[in-house]
């Protein structure tokens, strides 16, 4: 802005008038945006205002105007199971930050390998990586528990991590295959010319160009790890080693559907870190290549 | 080369630091010192584990060197993990049955047999209490409740509207009459009852007052699908009345009762509801009725419902009399009931019972007084539900909604419903 | 020769956690699964070999059909809309903005819902008797009370769903966006190229791996959709079958009725369906995928 400013005083009305127009369009899209983020917002909005209502109204009292505030829900519901809810939290904690961890170390080595070193079968790697992804979990669990159960490790949090250290999660394999195959191959043919062998090439080189790919595989990682339920349903069996959802879980009746109010309260409650995450997260996303120094 | 050594190395280095810290936590889990740790796996919602938590840990403290460790989820993630873990042969010690799978396991060995377990006490039921405990003769699991089906109604709304219910002999005709009557013109405009065509211990009821069985002793179908069509056309009546919810009004088969609660004046169940269902609407009093009675129902249709537990097969010798005990405790003791309550239905100890009964009050009155009505009837034996038939409830509900939404009849309904059942059963054989 | 030779040994070091992954947590219940799916087995007792009787049983079954013809549905109309939303709206938030950090987690938030629990309980309240859009629809006089139970409206619930989720693959899309030099940017507008020419000449070539990502991964996971189903139907895929997802129905049989040699066999032939959409993906993303590396 400062930039345009000159002496001129035709270019100066030129400037202003671009930038009205802009300020005008800008407002325009923020008009539209704040339209529609209302829309997509309505539901957690309603379920805010749901969880500082008293437990039967709730679902006998629609409206976003509650006729009653308490903020009941949100003590009964942190002491709900006979432990403050921190505990839960600290549980997620350690498994989300040792799976970003793993997912991270391991599918970038993985998707390296696969996506620029000349290899045999290659394809074939590809192809099985992609075929993991397929076959629905379901059908895996119950082979994976008898494994995970014969090396006594139920109660453990080691069956949720391990397969992170171990480059299983497809999905992210395949998201930094694609992310490495649009960086033009003339930087590593560089560092490759210059001497550097893989190794160096893919640390100096390959990593920091695929820092959105990084990043994405972070801010999925937390979330779905912190959402997962049915994995530390199955693994984690006592109540004091219960990540997030598997504590919320077990505050609601399925048949009665009691205790919605607690378990909207302490949704919002664990969504909390998540959110935070995210905003962190995504800055460095926006950042992306800029910074990284692509010359 | 070093690019990765100096990676690689941070990554495991922290790899390492979070397995040390993993097996910290593990080692504190499973310390248990010189005595017994028993695995106690149970289902429900937050208030049911408090409670039960809070009973197990009294009887650790009455029973020093067993401690218990509690393995809990809602009752559909317990079936879950349930699963998993007996394809693993990694069950709890002891585990709540879910009614469709009791013949399953059974079938499969998995209980563990209880009279040759001296730590169960038995002293206080009759032989024939004893004999309706058994599966396949054999005392292999134990009742730790009993509930029956009934009619709830919503008293307060009876004497606001102004209407009089059917007498206590009323037939099922008689009701639905009344309730048809009460949906047409009442200031408030609600129903009569919530669609539940697929209430199966009621409908088990209506069964057996016909001389049939839910579940014949060989392990077929007890019922013909006449009976079964005479029950969807009573249902279809009320529906076609406007004297039920439809199924949009009510959200599906299998309503929540905090949503439907405002809309309908009665609804069928079972007797242990009232316990929790009442809790979500203080200002409202409900009553229970036994279920109506056909003018020429046959004797001895009266029945008891039993939840069971049971001790897993391959659980430690060792452990057996902690076990036991901790059976016994569950089932005979009234400190137990004092602190779960009577959600899993009324005492099965007939000692109990009777104390429990002496003190009741309000809700818990009521539906013990259902399940006194047929502990002292007569009654034909009841068999559980075989192997083969764990989605029996799911395809009755599907044929229930199918009929509600007009796209079968309920003849056909009925037919499609024993053909699955029966296709259930001779897969599983 | 000898090059080659030397990237296979380093790539094997590299693939080092991949190869162990494959063997310990992979392989083996992938092999599992696969002898399962040509077994009776019940979970509790072992399983007993009975050759193709799993898949001839498919064809007689209308669950299975149900399954199929809902799951179809699904991923045809859902994965275009979800995909063009989050293509739409990184694009938009990609230009310089105010409060642009705002709007992307304001997107994303329903990502972060849309598998718990409460989300059914939410679904009811906007489509349900009386819900949001019932109140709204009826002043139009229109009255369809509850969608969810309206055998032919209750998909079409699950779909907003899934379109309403649409922040994961704009996440995707902005990180591919980010990814895209400037340097190519700046060499077209060397050139005189416009706004809309920079979007063609440079945006969307430069994207197209992330959109094939996308396009793939989206859609093995709207063929694998289980838990938006399960939540919302209460695990019965009702009204009337009109939400029995695939997946749904192989958990049914082999988690509800313990029949897993079934299940196995129902998910090797999901299996099987989605390779060969995968396939068809690849064969076809040879005329429209640009890699850099190329």
């Amino acid at each position: 802005m400062t930039t345009a400013t000159t002496s001129l005083d035709s270019a100066r009305a030129r400037t202003t008038a671009v930038l009205r127009r802009r300020g005008r369009r800008d407002l325009l899209k923020h008009l539209g945006l704040g339209v529609f983020v209302l829309l997509m917002l309505y539901p957690l909005i309603w379920m805010i205002v749901s969880s500082l209502k008293p437990d039967h109204l709730i679902l006998t009292e629609p409206g976003l105007i509650p006729s009653e505030v308490t903020f009941d829900n949100f003590v009964a519901g942190w002491n709900a199971l006979n432990r403050p809810f921190t505990v839960f939290f600290l549980n997620s904690l350690l498994v989300t930050v040792g799976s970003i961890i793993g997912n991270l170390f391991s599918c970038s080595l993985t998707a390296y390998a696969l996506a620029r070193l000349e290899f045999r079968m290659r394809g074939v790697y590809l192809a099985i990586t992609l075929l993991s992804v397929m076959l629905p979990m379901h059908v895996l669990v119950i082979p994976q528990y008898i494994f995970f159960s014969q090396l006594d490790l139920v109660n453990t949090y080691y069956p949720l991590l391990i397969p992170k250290f171990l480059a299983t999660d497809a999905f992210f394999i395949y998201l930094m295959v694609q992310f490495i195959r649009t960086i033009p191959r003339d930087l590593d043919r560089a560092a490759w010319i210059d001497g550097s062998g893989p190794f160096r090439t893919f640390w100096y080189v390959v990593l920091p160009l695929m820092r959105p790919a990084l990043v994405t595989t972070t801010i999925f990682t937390f979330i779905w790890t912190w959402n997962d339920f049915f994995v530390p349903l199955i693994y984690l069996t006592s109540p004091k080693m219960f990540t997030v959802p598997v504590a919320l879980n077990s505050m609601v009746d399925s048949e009665t559907q009691g205790g919605v109010g607690m378990l909207f309260a302490m949704s919002l409650v664990s969504l909390l870190p998540v959110l935070i995450f995210f905003a962190i997260a995504q800055k460095q996303l926006i950042r992306g290549i800029a910074t990284t120094g692509l010359k | 080369m070093s690019g990765l050594d100096r990676r690689g190395f941070l990554k495991l280095a922290a790899a390492g630091a979070l397995g040390a810290g993993l097996t910290a936590c593990g080692a504190g889990d499973s310390g248990g010192g010189d005595g017994t740790t028993l695995r106690y796996a149970w289902w429900g919602n937050n208030v049911r584990q408090q409670n039960y938590t809070k009973a197990l840990k009294e009887f650790a403290a009455k029973n020093p060197g067993i401690q218990v460790e509690p393995e809990f989820a809602d009752y559909t993630a317990f079936q879950e993990r349930m699963t998993t873990q007996m394809a693993a042969r990694d069950v709890a010690d002891i585990f709540w049955v879910a009614s469709a799978q009791v013949m399953t396991y059974h079938k499969s060995n998995i209980y563990r047999r209880l009279d040759e377990v001296p730590s169960v006490d038995l002293a206080d039921y009759s032989k024939e209490e004893l004999e309706s405990f058994k599966l396949g003769g054999q005392l292999n699991t134990m009742p730790f409740g009993i509930f029956v089906p009934v009619f709830r109604y919503n008293e307060t709304f009876a004497e606001e509207d102004g209407v009089k219910l059917p007498p206590a002999d009323a037939d099922w005709d008689a009701w639905s009459e009344f309730l048809i009557d009460y949906s047409k013109d009442n200031p408030k405009q609600r129903k009569g009852m919530p669609y539940e065509a697929d209430a199966d211990m009621v409908f088990e009821a209506w069964l057996r007052q016909r001389g049939e069985l839910l579940w014949s002793e060989d392990g077929n179908p007890g019922f013909t699908a006449d009976s079964v069509r005479a029950w969807f056309d009573w249902w279809d009546k009320m529906q076609k009345a406007g004297a039920v919810l439809t199924l949009s009004e009510q959200e599906g088969m299998g309503p929540d009762w905090a949503l439907v609660g405002k809309k309908v004046l009665a609804k069928v169940g079972n007797s242990n509801h009232i316990i929790d269902d009442a809790k979500m609407f203080p200002d409202y009093s409900f009553k229970l009725r036994s279920v109506p009675a056909a003018k020429d129902a046959q004797a001895g249709h009266p029945f008891l419902y039993y939840p069971r537990m049971a001790i897993y097969q391959g659980i430690d010798d060792d452990k057996l009399e902690a076990a036991g005990k901790l059976i016994s405790y569950n089932t005979n003791d009234p400190a137990m009931i004092k602190t779960v309550g009577l959600t899993m239905g009324a005492p099965v100890n007939p000692k109990v019972f009777e104390q429990t009964l002496a003190a009741a009050q309000g809700d818990d009155k009521e539906s013990l007084d259902a399940v006194q009505v047929s502990r002292k009837a007569e009654r034909r034996p009841r068999f559980e539900a075989p192997p083969g038939t764990s989605t029996w409830r799911t395809a009755m509900a599907r044929v229930a909604e199918e009929i509600s939404l007009g796209r079968l009849s309920t003849a056909d309904g009925a037919k499609r419903l024993l053909d699955e059942i029966s296709a259930g059963i001779a897969r599983a054989k | 020769m000898s090059k080659l030779h030397r990237q296979g040994g380093a790539a094997h070091v590299f693939l080092i956690p991949w190869w162990l992954g494959l063997v310990l947590v992979t392989a083996v219940p992938l092999i599992a699964s696969l002898y399962l799916a040509f077994t009776d087995y019940n979970i509790l007792s072992s399983p007993k070999f009975n050759g193709l009787e799993n898949f001839e049983r498919m064809f007689q079954d209308d669950y299975f059909w149900a399954a199929v013809r809902v799951t179809a549905v699904y991923v045809v109309v859902s994965i275009p809309l979800q995909l063009g939303f989050a293509l739409l709206l990184a694009l938009i938030l990609d230009r310089g903005l105010r409060g642009l950090a705002f709007y992307r987690s304001a997107f994303y938030l329903p990502s972060l819902l849309g598998t718990s629990v409460a989300v059914a309980i939410l679904w009811r309240q906007i489509f349900g008797d009386n819900g949001l859009v019932d109140r709204a629809l009826s002043i139009f006089g229109l009255e369809l009370g509850s969608w969810l139970q309206n055998p032919s409206l209750s998909l079409s619930t699950l779909i907003v769903l899934n379109v309403w989720t649409f922040g994961s693959p704009m996440v995707i899309f902005l990180a591919g966006l980010r990814q895209i030099p400037e340097e190519l940017y700046e060499a077209v507008k060397v050139d005189g190229a416009g706004i809309v020419r920079q979007f063609t000449a440079v945006t969307i070539p430069l994207l197209t791996p992330i959109i094939f990502f996308n396009l793939i991964l989206q859609t093995i996971g709207a063929f694998q959709t289980f838990t938006q189903a399960h939540v919302v139907s209460g695990g019965t895929g009702g009204p009337a079958n009109s939400t029995l997802f695939y997946t749904l129905y192989i958990y049914q049989q082999g988690f509800t009725n313990f029949d897993m040699g079934y299940a196995s066999a129902l998910a090797w032939v999901l299996m099987a369906a989605i390779g060969l959409v995968t396939a068809v993906h690849f064969v076809l993303s040879r005329y429209w995928v640009f890699y850099g590396d190329d």
